[in-house]
């Protein structure tokens, strides 16, 4: 027999719940309405309900604001960090986490103490370092250091991953006659999926959304990222608060699509040190 | 078809000493099973065997070759899991013809050794399924046949059925002796279940704290087990002991433990008059105690006066746990056998099988004398 639904002892859960979604929803949900309004619709409110949706806000910020450039380079840039950093973690993982080699734990912790600076630390020296291989102005001086601060957390994750992985798994492969390259894309990569997922999603967000190095590292305006495009718009635009709007929902969209998509694994992925299999 | 050696084996992980100068012989077709208590080293005896851990030193052989330096893939033997081990993100069939492919053996040559390997272990229908979607029991196969259509020279099964439950693992061991005779290769099995151990092996090694104890066949193990460990290791219930004295009284001797004396056979004087004088221990298995009403026609009987303690009855046996003075022991008797608790009874001995240790030398693990 299924137990009847007691709705009153969950009562309290939702009410926290739901408290906790409005915190974090409103805002988001706040631009969202505001990105379809008028100009005066806007100082009625903030969650005061548009007449009409103007998604012409959202033609007028893309055309305005120069979002096709943007979007080009903060695509180029999130791809190319994204598949390298992984491709790169995922050897560094194995590797701390799998083979043994002399000098393991220390050359480890000099790769986290990458993920442990701030980076606001080395921004200016970076700069100049960048400056003097003549890269500045360039997606090189965007991806290149986003990639060297991605692998640190990167190597961590995948290490975590892989010394999960069952020895015997291992053991039984070595003794199939894997080498060591063939373990790893042949027997530990199918099952790195989720890890593997939640790496993408993380550094993708991370990469998207970085704005300190974008802003000092390159002037051009055609290789511009979204968040410094979007700081710009913001300086010439204060007033055009649906333009605006409209403006940040488009640079925060591809987060959200790519989150959605791989959600289920981004769980799994989170989960998948804490609870064995 | 190869034979095994270990020459004076040491294993050690930091401090820890896995492996004490072993020193071991498997024959080719050999069926020899390492058994002993978790962390005796049985394990680590073939995972070095395998070439999953370094010997620290010594040397290891398959064949006539020193296999010291040589890659697991290269060493010719094929190994089964505890856990089975198999790729979750592959098929039956590719999880069997993996390491041949590895291998770049034919595509029909992998497909011929596969469905032969199916059809042996009866596992032809599961090939297209993933391992999530088999039994226990089925995993196991799979891993077995994993094993098989690499056709080693040696194959090793790190306790294979531990993960079963009880009636497929007598099943499954049962199938593994036939699968012995049939592929009449060398296996070597690690187990810590004496049972597992006495009922598949040709010969059987005893292990504990990373030294061999006895390497023997199982009914040399259990007729003449070299020390104390063994005794009380093979066999179950475990052999009952006794600490006493063996006292001399004319010309007969006699093991005195303070609450009960009993005679030693005279043809065996010679052997244990050496002693006499001197504190052993006195051992006898459950089986040769006996209700004297049903005890074996002709045999060397010593009564002994008891308290039962508690009855098992099992069946086609009871179990009595007796109590005689300070010491509690356990006696195996006829399932006719009338005893209640809390009874004072005479039961006797069959002083024709029976074994006495020298504590003198290894008070830890005293060697038997024979």
């Amino acid at each position: 027999m299924r137990k009847p639904y007691r709705w009153k002892s969950f009562l309290p859960n939702y009410l926290i719940l739901t408290l906790f979604l409005l915190v974090v929803f409103l805002p988001i949900f706040g631009v969202l309405l505001s990105s379809f309004k008028t100009q005066t619709e806007v100082i009625q409110g903030p969650f005061h309900l548009p007449r009409e949706f103007q998604f012409n806000n959202f033609v007028n910020a893309w055309t305005t604001g120069r979002f096709s450039d943007y979007f080009r380079s903060s695509i180029i840039v999130a791809l190319a960090v994204v598949s390298v950093s992984v491709f790169l973690s995922t050897l560094t993982g194995y590797a701390f986490g799998v083979l043994s080699f002399p000098f393991q734990h220390i050359l480890y912790f000099l790769l986290l103490i990458g993920f442990m600076t701030p980076f606001e630390a080395v921004v200016i020296p970076l700069y100049h370092f960048m400056y003097r291989l003549g890269l500045t102005d360039t997606y090189w001086a965007l991806i290149l250091p986003q990639i060297g601060l991605s692998v640190s957390f990167g190597t961590l994750w995948m290490t975590g991953f892989f010394r999960s992985a069952p020895q015997e798994l291992i053991d039984a492969a070595a003794m199939d006659g894997c080498s060591r390259w063939q373990m790893l894309w042949l027997v530990l990569w199918p099952l790195a999926r989720p890890a593997v997922l939640t790496l993408v999603v993380l550094i993708f967000m991370w990469t998207w959304n970085e704005f300190l190095l974008a802003l000092v590292m390159v002037q051009k305006e055609t290789l511009r990222t979204l968040p410094v495009g979007l700081a710009f718009f913001q300086g010439r635009y204060t007033a055009d608060v649906p333009r605006l709007a409209a403006g940040s929902i488009i640079v925060a969209g591809p987060i959200v699509l790519v989150y959605v998509l791989f959600q289920r694994y981004f769980i799994q992925g989170l989960l998948g040190g804490a609870v064995k299999g | 078809m190869a034979g095994v050696t270990y020459k004076n084996v040491w294993k050690k992980f930091g401090d820890v000493v896995a492996l004490e100068d072993l020193t071991l012989n498997i024959e080719d077709k050999e069926f020899l099973v390492l058994v002993g208590p978790s962390g005796c080293g049985k394990t680590t005896a073939l995972r070095c065997l395998a070439g999953l851990e370094e010997v620290t030193s010594g040397e290891v052989l398959i064949g006539d070759t020193v296999v010291n330096d040589v890659a697991p893939k290269d060493r010719d033997i094929a190994m089964v899991f505890q856990s089975y081990a198999l790729y979750p993100h592959m098929t039956v069939y590719d999880n069997m013809a993996f390491g041949l492919k590895l291998r770049k053996v034919k595509k029909d040559e992998i497909k011929r050794r596969v469905e032969e390997a199916a059809q042996i272990l009866g596992i032809e229908h599961l090939l297209k399924r993933k391992p999530r979607e088999l039994s226990g029991g089925q995993r196991q196969r799979v891993a077995v046949g994993r094993a098989i259509v690499r056709e080693p020279k040696v194959f090793l099964f790190d306790e294979p059925l531990s993960n079963l439950d009880a009636k497929l693992r007598v099943q499954t061991r049962a199938e593994i002796s036939k699968l012995h005779q049939r592929l009449q290769t060398t296996f070597i099995y690690v187990t810590h279940d004496q049972t597992e151990a006495m009922t598949m092996a040709t010969r059987i090694a005893v292990m504990n704290k990373g030294l061999l104890q006895q390497l023997d066949t199982p009914q040399n193990l259990y007729d003449r087990p070299a020390n104390l460990f063994v005794a009380g290791f093979i066999g179950s219930p475990a052999m009952n002991f006794f600490p006493a004295h063996l006292r001399k009284d004319g010309n007969s001797l006699y093991v005195d433990s303070g609450d009960f004396a009993v005679k030693i056979p005279e043809e065996r004087n010679n052997v244990y008059m050496p002693f006499a004088g001197k504190e052993i221990i006195f051992g006898i298995r459950p089986e040769d105690i006996h209700n004297p009403d049903f005890a074996p026609p002709g045999i060397h009987a010593a009564p002994v006066e008891s308290k039962v303690d508690v009855t098992e009855l099992m069946g086609y046996e009871i179990l009595l746990y007796l109590v005689s003075g300070k010491n509690n022991y356990v006696a195996r008797v006829d399932p006719r056998t009338r005893f209640k608790v809390g009874d004072q009874v005479q039961i006797v001995f069959n002083m024709d099988n029976f074994h006495i240790f020298d504590p003198s030398g290894d008070p830890e693990n005293p060697v038997a004398i024979r």
